[in-house]
């Protein structure tokens, strides 16, 4: 024993050790949270010219037009909760922008809106998967009202086995239909007219990419 | 022709009920009595209930479907088209599929546009003409219904399944009451207004008055609802159109006993072509009846094989069928006589110099081919499309204020003192060759004596005065 009723082991270098690994550690978390919340917002995300498209649609929801003036950026949907699942978001989400850098012309907003369903169906399973977290950040099950008459007992009776994504998609972005009706077909001649291109310009450009 | 096949009864659903009753289609009701209730609960109140048809049973549909998407973890379709109800209410589907209501937008879909494009604009079409005609539906590629062509139940909608017509375009969803199918009210929506009258000519007719006044009497709820057997207080526009009476059978084919065409600029008595495939096709009397067998285009486009023909008479004999449940033959030959006489009146009268003046004004280059920009084919249109409609209907219903005020004296009134006048002015030194030689006869030999005086307008014109000349 010390004199300062110290364990023996604790000597002069652990002590060292132990301050210099706190400070560094707390410095990493604080750099991650930082980190997080810096390629959380919707200027980082916005910084790539392909997600301005997504951007578009987002500003004439209410998710960002809110009564309130409660608005929830892309990171508060899209990134889960929780320091370590949001870096984890953040690493797998570097996929994006390997493709951004080298896959399809996402900046050309007849690719964006050709490969968009795709993209949809991978977030809508993302939602699944997590069982809507990142909804339930901001909207508790048992608080839902709504402002039509039965809104809130279809929460609370119609919802067994359900989460949000389920009902709630086609929210924020352009609508996609669901993944089991959705027709490729159909969805390029929309696109097609929608820019003026001749039909089959879409396939082609797709076969391209 | 089976016109006189009995049965008389309305068609038994020949599908066994192990056919329906989906299992997902239980679990609707419960959020749908919360979310759009009004539905649900008429539903709940409807035989389909009681039979244990359900939501998906009419809903349902296969991924592949044009108008396909998901819902609460099924696939469904907002539209319920005639062959979705066609799968329990097979011989109501064949008949309706091959009726002149069924083409209601084929018929129409050339010459719309000049009047809800060019004279109005396109968003009366959506709003107006294709909520009674039917529209084209448009599925989006993103899976939704084009507000252009959706919301609508017209009957003559091309549904995205290729099938053509809307049920609840006279069976009000999701109720689908037979007594409300059987309400004159059921037609009111599209058969009203000034270019086909029915409901205003029905209700001044003593069919009308009659019903209106015994309308407990009508047994309109009844499981079968066969004129002169069970129920005799009065006709409604079923009862002559498509009910049963008799012996003649109930049918879906709502213009099948109908010998005339009333809306067209000169009225025609039609043959009835049957084709192979159930599809129907109206020709005109006087063209020659296709062979059986033979290859005719129909009102879609598309090509279809004769396999039998009704005549004008046969049709008649149809209808008069139905008359004589409540009218002796010889009243029911004479009432159609007095109708056939204005029919023969307005084409002979009004409608063929009309159509000739028209004609020859066009080939001289008096008129530009651009509809409506000229004010006498406004004149024109309404003398055979308006007026000239509603005399016809009048005398076929029965309504004599629509027979003369409403339609014939304005027929007369309009191609007088409208027609005639913007046609020579629009003849001008061909006047003489172009308008006069197209009233030759004796319709128009009045004319010709100016002096002839008569008390109508109420001034007396003293004796000896100067003779006027013809305003020609």
């Amino acid at each position: 024993m010390s004199r300062l009723g110290v364990p023996l082991f604790i000597t002069r270098h652990v002590l060292i050790a132990l301050v210099v690994g706190g400070i560094g550690g707390l410095t990493f978390a604080g750099f991650l949270l930082e980190f997080d919340r810096f390629t959380s917002r919707n200027a980082f995300c916005t910084a790539c010219h392909s997600m301005t498209y997504a951007e578009t649609a987002y500003q004439r929801s209410s998710h960002y037009n809110s009564a309130s003036g409660v608005r929830a950026t892309c990171g508060d949907c899209h990134v889960s909760p929780g320091m370590l699942a949001a870096t984890w978001d953040h690493l797998i989400g570097g996929k994006d922008l390997l493709k951004q850098w080298f896959g399809p012309d996402y900046d050309d907003p007849v690719v964006n809106a050709l490969l968009l369903p795709e993209a949809a169906f991978a977030a809508r399973a993302w939602f699944r998967d997590r069982d809507s977290a990142t909804c339930k950040r901001c909207h508790t099950m048992e608080a839902i009202q709504g402002k039509r008459a039965d809104t809130a007992a279809i929460h609370r009776e119609e919802t067994a086995g359900k989460t949000c994504i389920d009902c709630h998609y086609n929210l924020v972005h352009r609508p996609v239909p669901d993944q089991s009706t959705f027709k490729r077909d159909a969805w390029n001649r929309m696109i097609e007219e929608e820019f003026g291109l001749a039909p089959g310009m879409a396939g082609q450009m797709m076969a391209d990419d | 022709m089976a016109l006189s096949l009995s049965p008389a009864d309305a068609a038994k659903v020949a599908l066994d009920p192990g056919q329906w009753g989906h299992p997902a289609g239980e679990a609707c009701v419960s959020c749908h009595l919360k979310a759009s209730s009004g539905l649900a609960a008429q539903w709940q109140a409807s035989a389909h209930q009681r039979a244990g048809v359900n939501c998906m049973d009419c809903h349902q549909a296969t991924a592949a479907d044009a108008d396909a998407r998901e819902h609460e973890g099924q696939v469904i379709a907002t539209i319920v088209s005639p062959k979705d109800c066609g799968r329990c209410h097979t011989q109501e589907f064949v008949e309706q599929q091959g009726s002149v209501h069924a083409e209601a937008y084929a018929i129409i879909k050339d010459r719309v546009p000049a009047l809800a494009q060019n004279l109005t604009g396109a968003a009366v079409q959506a709003a107006g003409c294709d909520q009674c005609h039917g529209s084209l539906v448009k599925v989006r590629g993103d899976g939704s219904l084009d507000p252009a062509t959706w919301p609508n139940s017209g009957i003559g909608r091309v549904n995205p399944d290729g099938s053509k017509g809307s049920c609840s375009a006279c069976h009000g969803r999701h109720l689908f009451s037979k007594a409300q199918a059987r309400e004159p009210e059921a037609c009111v929506r599209c058969h009203a207004g000034p270019d086909s009258p029915d409901k205003e000519i029905f209700e001044a007719s003593k069919h009308g008055m009659l019903y209106a006044s015994q309308r407990d009497r009508m047994n309109l709820d009844a499981a079968q609802w066969v004129a002169g057997r069970d129920y005799t207080a009065a006709p409604t526009c079923v009862t002559c159109h498509m009910g049963a009476a008799g012996k003649l059978p109930a049918t879906h084919d709502v213009g099948l006993r109908n010998a005339w065409s009333l809306n067209s600029p000169v009225s025609q008595r039609q043959l009835l072509v049957v084709l192979e495939d159930g599809g129907k096709l109206e020709l005109p009397a006087s063209a020659p009846v296709p062979k059986r067998g033979a290859e005719i285009t129909k009102a879609d486009g598309t090509l279809g094989k004769v396999k039998s023909v009704g005549t004008p008479e046969r049709r008649r004999q149809a209808m008069s069928m139905v008359c004589q449940e409540c009218h002796g033959k010889p009243f029911t030959d004479a009432f159609m006589k007095q109708f056939d006489a204005v029919v023969d009146l307005f084409n002979g009268k009004f409608a063929e110099p009309a159509r000739a003046i028209m004609a020859g004004l066009y080939a001289q280059g008096r008129l530009t081919p651009l509809p409506f920009d000229e004010p006498i084919e406004f004149t024109y249109w309404e003398l055979w499309h308006d007026e000239g409609a509603r005399a016809r209907h009048g005398a076929a219903m029965a309504s004599p204020n629509h027979t003369w005020w409403e339609g014939m004296y304005l027929v007369g009134r309009n191609f007088y003192s409208r027609f005639l006048p913007q046609a020579r002015a629009a003849a001008g030194d061909r006047s003489a060759a172009l308008v006069d030689a197209q009233l030759t006869g004796d319709h128009h030999q009045w004319l010709t004596d100016p002096a002839a005086g008569n008390p109508i307008l109420g001034i007396d014109i003293p004796l000896g005065t100067d003779a006027v000349e013809a305003p020609r």
